[in-house]
């Protein structure tokens, strides 16, 4: 986690909160790629990741079953999302955090 | 064999609102239970959950994370973990599986009663899963600690807290039935389902598993984040219903619900968590400070999907920042001087190096919080430690049910807050209890705090031996004591000036 980045945060961050496990990597990776003109935050808790960019972030089950090299289903992140910061949208395709307002 | 995708089919099955023929719809579902809101039918069924599941899946997903949180329990049971615990740390879990394990039940009748009586047919499929969500909580909370019982019979409270009239039972018994037990099935999802587990429940359930990985428990810190991403999902019921209150014209009531429930459950939750991170944990494994998972996870996430579903800060606001700094620094205080009254073994936990902590995530301390220790320390050193433990009761609030207390030492900031309610007086801690009071006086009136059952002849004699016995404390297990036997004073010896 850094310091410096959680002092420039903005009032718009949105994403998932990930407990560990091959699953919770696997998404952070995904979301990585999934997002490429965003500035990802990643804090590691240890026991959860904080995974937030400005504006929200999605997660999309094609990518996700291209880094597990299997099929996937979007609802078994559920395993591994402890929480997360903003509102939901889910899908059998894709998973995402957002926020309704730009504050 | 191919599946139809979700989406394909997922419309029609949320779809079940029915035409009733042999009774009228007001019976189906009354407006106690229902909606005391009078927002109509049509408006209910636009409900759309933002965290869709079918049934098929949660059954496949609970039962994975059932099998990883038992099998770290069981592949760490060897361990002897427990058995070798830092007596301050099993005392968390004594104090977190009291509190914890039969609520969860409790908030299973919640999810019960929004499965039966909510308008919105959607609704009533997400409540049907956190239904059974709140009961493998309840069981898994309960099966843990089990095998503890027999390590110390203080762990026995996790069946028995909620079936005794322990003060802090009585604090927890009354939050909760305030916000999930006695409310229609709308305001129980603003409650509880917003306010309590978008909220609070983080605090606990995520930010209190990084200090339990830091102590080696790898058992419960994998349990709780478990449990919580059952949270996660069936807390998302609360957002929709918000949604069509306030395009009904209802958002007055929809802030009201969420303020008096957050207001509620922040005042339990304090002692909860607030305690354990900032007293009980040892210095090196503490992760950070109660204040900071409090900004992280409520000051800025929880006020920001506050704020993005079309609602407003609570109007206390700044006086709940203010308690942060004080509520549960006073309830460590004032629990570990009553410590015989509860099923868990405070710690002081309070050397030079701790206050030294303190001093940085709590300027000022010190010079009050502190001037409390500082004559707890000086009787403690000088061979006087029955000094140390209160007699009599203190005052407790009419409304949390919490000793009523405020910050001391050079500031002096300790009052009561009054109100007379047909002949009757009440004590409140805070100006924001004494106004959830105001908000519906005959749903609060007649309840006795613990103090007042001593007075009006409820636990007779008031003897201190037939008080403790009413509480529960030496009759389902010895009462708490300090967990280290003072052992934390003695730094002070190597360090005479920090003493002062």
């Amino acid at each position: 986690m850094s310091a410096s980045k959680a002092a420039v945060r903005s009032k718009n961050m949105a994403g998932p909160l990930l407990r560990g496990g091959e699953i919770a990597l696997a998404a952070c990776e995904a979301i990585q790629e999934d997002n490429p003109d965003k500035e990802i935050v990643i804090e590691d808790h240890r026991t959860y990741m904080r995974v937030e960019a400005d504006g929200g972030l999605i997660i999309r089950r094609k990518t996700m079953e291209e880094i597990l090299g299997r099929p996937f289903r979007m609802q078994e992140l559920e395993v591994n999302l402890t929480g997360f910061s903003g509102q939901i949208e889910t899908d059998e395709d894709f998973m995402r955090w957002y926020l309704k307002l730009d504050l | 064999m191919a599946l139809l995708d979700r989406s394909a089919w997922y419309n029609i099955a949320r779809s079940t609102n029915w035409t009733p023929k042999y009774v009228p719809e007001s019976e189906l579902f009354p407006k106690d239970q229902s909606d005391p809101y009078g927002i109509p039918t049509a408006e209910w069924e636009t409900f759309d959950e933002p965290y869709k599941v079918s049934y098929r899946e949660y059954v496949s997903v609970q039962r994975e994370k059932d099998a990883g949180a038992y099998s770290v329990k069981a592949a760490l049971m060897r361990s002897n973990y427990y058995e070798n615990a830092d007596p301050a740390y099993l005392s968390l879990l004594k104090m977190h599986y009291g509190a914890i394990a039969l609520s969860e039940y409790a908030a299973c009748q919640s999810d019960a009663r929004m499965t039966r009586f909510s308008k919105a047919p959607s609704m009533r499929n997400m409540a049907t899963f956190g239904m059974l969500d709140e009961l493998r909580h309840g069981q898994i909370q309960l099966y843990f600690p089990h095998q503890l019982v027999t390590l110390d019979r203080q762990f026995d409270w996790a069946h028995e807290a909620h079936h005794t009239r322990n003060w802090a039972t009585l604090a927890g018994r009354h939050a909760l039935d305030d916000v999930m037990m006695t409310r229609d099935a709308m305001t129980t999802s603003l409650m509880l389902n917003f306010a309590f587990e978008t909220g609070l429940t983080n605090v606990q359930m995520i930010g209190l598993s990084a200090d339990a990985a830091n102590m080696g428990d790898y058992t419960f810190s994998n349990l709780i984040t478990s449990i919580q991403s059952d949270e996660a999902r069936h807390a998302q019921i609360g957002t929709p219903v918000i949604e069509i209150m306030i395009r009904n014209g209802k958002k007055a009531e929809a802030q009201q619900a969420v303020d008096v429930a957050f207001w509620r459950i922040w005042r339990v939750f304090a002692l909860l968590t607030g305690i354990p991170m900032d007293y009980w944990f040892p210095l090196e494994k503490r992760d950070r400070s109660f204040k900071e998972y409090m900004h992280e996870f409520v000051i800025t996430q929880f006020e920001r999907q506050l704020r993005d579903v079309g609602l407003e800060r609570p109007w206390y606001w700044e006086h709940f920042l203010d308690d942060i700094e004080t509520h549960h620094h006073c309830q460590q205080a004032g629990i570990w001087s009553w410590r015989n009254t509860v099923w868990w073994n405070p710690t002081g936990g309070l050397g030079p190096a701790e206050r030294d902590w303190l001093e940085q995530k709590y300027p000022g301390w010190n010079a009050t919080h502190g001037k409390y220790w500082d004559v707890i320390i000086d009787n403690l050193r000088n061979g006087r430690p029955e000094k140390t433990e209160a007699v009599g009761m203190p005052a407790i609030c009419n409304m949390c049910q919490i000793p009523i207390s405020n910050k001391g030492g050079t500031v002096w900031k300790a009052r009561i807050y009054q109100r007379e309610y047909e002949g009757r007086r009440y004590n409140f801690c805070t100006l924001v209890c004494r106004w959830v009071f105001d908000t519906d006086p005959v749903r609060y009136k007649d309840w006795d705090t613990i103090v007042d059952r001593m007075y009006n002849g409820q636990i007779s004699p008031p003897t201190a031996e037939n008080i403790l016995r009413y509480m529960g404390s030496g009759v389902v297990s010895k009462g708490g004591r300090d967990a280290h036997d003072y052992a934390w004073v003695k730094g002070y010896d190597r360090s005479p000036q920090a003493a002062e």
